[in-house]
């Protein structure tokens, strides 16, 4: 944050649009990305996410719009643009006919790496990602997880500037995604830039410099984390669990001094800044509540007060 | 945007490349059922069937000298029919394999021109294994199967019948949605050629429209060529050859223009 005065762009994008037969599925967005920061996107199921990605890496061609990656126009620079960024989709498409380290090899052939290059970058990132023991293994005997981090070592072999990683923890243990945050880290620490979409708001919350909401095509939100958090949504949270009656009848006690009342299924959220008024009215009022539980506002809070609390589709 | 793409060849052959890595681990189990279907044909057709055709056979040649060099135009369309609609199909649709490599430097159009290369390699690759199994059979006879040192042309012949039935499935390919449809392609397509192009029979006997429909069909000139090549060319195998040439040219941009828009959205 400190770093802001010296900040190159190396994606930018201005009023960004995809159709797909009529369907707008991005409808214009704007943003900039600086290098060797972590950019990320979040927004529900269809969003408008992996279009804007694909965007990024050349599967989809904008219908209209700027798009310049490293300082090159997508549409016409696109093999240069390939050749210095690295990918990891959605879906999985590792090569199957290959073994693991036969996949890197080549993939690093794409990219005209010489033999010993290949070889030696594929056993350096077989190990980077903690599959050495696997590289002779053909890739459909792999675990989900395993694939998810082939498919980051894959997106490494030629050393991109750029990295686009395309929900790169969905389906992940909580220890592999553990060492995949880990090695994202590692790579932002040598100086790429990071793009990546994801559902966790945890893993937006520790990886992401900045990042955007999305929703219905359209960039609802952006900022730091902590950007966010301040300015959607008060720092502290009270959860209070009761039957649904209690909690209607709680609702308007809270109302009064809360910034924010959000009603779930089997909860009320108080956002406030000073949780101890709070407290007090629910204690004076007289309503039972079965269980209260005190937290700071966090990212899926922000997340929830934007795209609503529903499921969109 | 609307740009007719031309292939790299570099990316070309990084596809082709790919595949090449990927047969050469398998070769030893898939290649024995295209190279034995083309001796059954000829055991059934020529010894079988052959033994009842009248002594003087057909041109002057026994029946099994005369059709052996034109099944090895068809074996070269089957093996390069097969790549370019199966195969091509379960990377395209089913492996995503394409996908993965259109992120790299190497482009949608790359690719196509990658397959048919190694279509063609395939097809090159099977016909001169049978073509020397022609070889020492005829010895074996008694009676040449393959009688001419131009049979060493034979190999890259194979390689351009089989680009040219390449295009062909891929055109296909980039058409259709659905794997069960390529049984309208090999019925309606591969199979009349195949017995229709004067591989068992020559087409010149029938009455018109029949033969000028055959001069504008691809295996009939793949057929025409291979069995000059095997007996000794003529200045009529130039105008085979120029056909395949120029049909093979004239399609090969078409399929490759259809698959970049189905693989860039
Ligand atoms: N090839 C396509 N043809 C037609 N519509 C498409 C295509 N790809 C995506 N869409 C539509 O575009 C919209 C955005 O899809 P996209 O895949 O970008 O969403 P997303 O934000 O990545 O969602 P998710 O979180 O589920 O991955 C969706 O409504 C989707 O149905
Ligand atoms: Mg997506």
């Amino acid at each position: 944050m400190i770093r802001t005065q010296s900040r190159t762009s190396t994606l930018i994008a201005r009023e960004l649009k995809k159709s797909y037969d009529g369907f707008e599925a991005v409808k214009g967005v704007d943003f900039e990305v600086y290098r060797g920061e972590c950019y990320g996107f979040l927004g529900p199921n269809g969003a408008g996410k992996t279009t804007t990605m694909k965007m990024i890496y050349g599967a989809v061609i904008p219908t209209d719009g700027e798009l310049e990656v490293a300082g090159l126009d997508v549409r016409r620079c696109e093999r240069e643009i390939k050749r210095r960024i690295g990918v990891v989709p959605q879906e999985n498409n590792l090569d199957d006919d290959l073994k693991v380290k036969e996949n890197l090899l080549v993939y690093g052939r794409y990219y005209d790496l010489p033999r010993k290059v290949a070889l030696r970058r594929a056993e350096e990132l077989l190990e980077f990602v903690e599959l050495t023991e696997r590289a002779e293994s053909p890739v459909d005997q792999l675990s989900g997880g395993m694939k998810r981090r082939l498919l980051i070592a894959r997106a490494l072999i030629n050393d991109p500037e750029i990295v686009v990683l395309d929900e790169p923890t969905t389906g992940l243990d909580p220890q592999a995604r553990h060492l995949v945050w880990d090695r994202l880290r590692a790579l932002a620490a040598e100086g790429k830039t990071l793009v990546l979409t994801t559902h966790y708001m945890e893993e937006a919350a520790r990886l992401c410099d900045r990042l955007v909401i999305m929703e219905g095509g359209l960039i609802i939100a952006q900022g730091s984390p902590k950007e966010l958090i301040e300015e959607h949504v008060s720092p502290q949270v009270l959860e209070f669990r009761a039957g649904p009656e209690e909690l209607e009848r709680l609702r308007p006690v809270v109302e009064a001094t809360a910034d924010a009342v959000e009603r779930t299924g089997e909860a009320l959220l108080v956002f406030t800044a000073d949780a101890d008024t709070i407290m007090d009215r629910v204690r004076e009022c007289g309503v039972e509540v079965e269980n209260t539980v005190y937290r700071h506002a966090g990212l899926e809070d922000v997340f929830l007060r934007l795209t609503g609390r529903r499921l969109i589709e | 945007m609307g740009a007719i793409r031309v292939p790299s060849p570099r990316g070309a052959f990084r596809v082709w490349q790919r595949n090449v890595t990927i047969f050469r681990k398998y070769w030893k189990s898939i290649m024995f059922p295209n190279f034995i279907e083309p001796l059954l044909y000829l055991a059934a057709l020529g010894l079988g069937l052959g033994a009842f055709i009248q002594q003087g056979g057909i041109n002057g040649q026994s029946y099994i000298q005369y059709i052996a060099p034109g099944l090895l135009a068809s074996n070269a369309m089957f093996a390069a029919s097969f790549e370019s609609t199966f195969n091509t199909f379960v990377k395209f649709e089913i492996n995503k394999i394409y996908d993965a490599i259109i992120t790299t430097p190497v482009n949608a159009e790359d690719v196509v021109a990658g397959e048919y290369l190694w279509a063609g390699t395939r097809a090159a690759l099977y016909g001169t294994a049978f073509l020397a199994v022609l070889t020492v059979l005829g010895f074996a006879f008694g009676e040449p199967l393959i009688s001419s040192w131009w049979a060493l042309f034979i190999p890259p012949a194979l390689l351009v019948i089989g680009v040219m039935f390449s295009v062909m499935g891929t055109l296909f390919t980039s058409l259709i949605q659905r794997i069960d449809f390529y049984a309208y392609y090999f019925t309606l397509v591969v199979t009349p050629l195949f017995l229709f192009s004067g591989i068992f029979f020559p087409v010149e006997n029938f009455p018109a429209p029949v033969p000028q429909i055959a001069w504008f069909t691809p295996l009939y000139h793949a057929v025409n060529l291979c069995r000059a090549l095997a007996t000794g060319p003529s200045l009529a195998t130039l105008v085979d050859a120029a056909w395949i040439l120029v049909f093979t040219a004239g399609l090969a941009l078409v399929p490759v223009q259809i698959m970049r828009r189905r693989l860039i959205g």
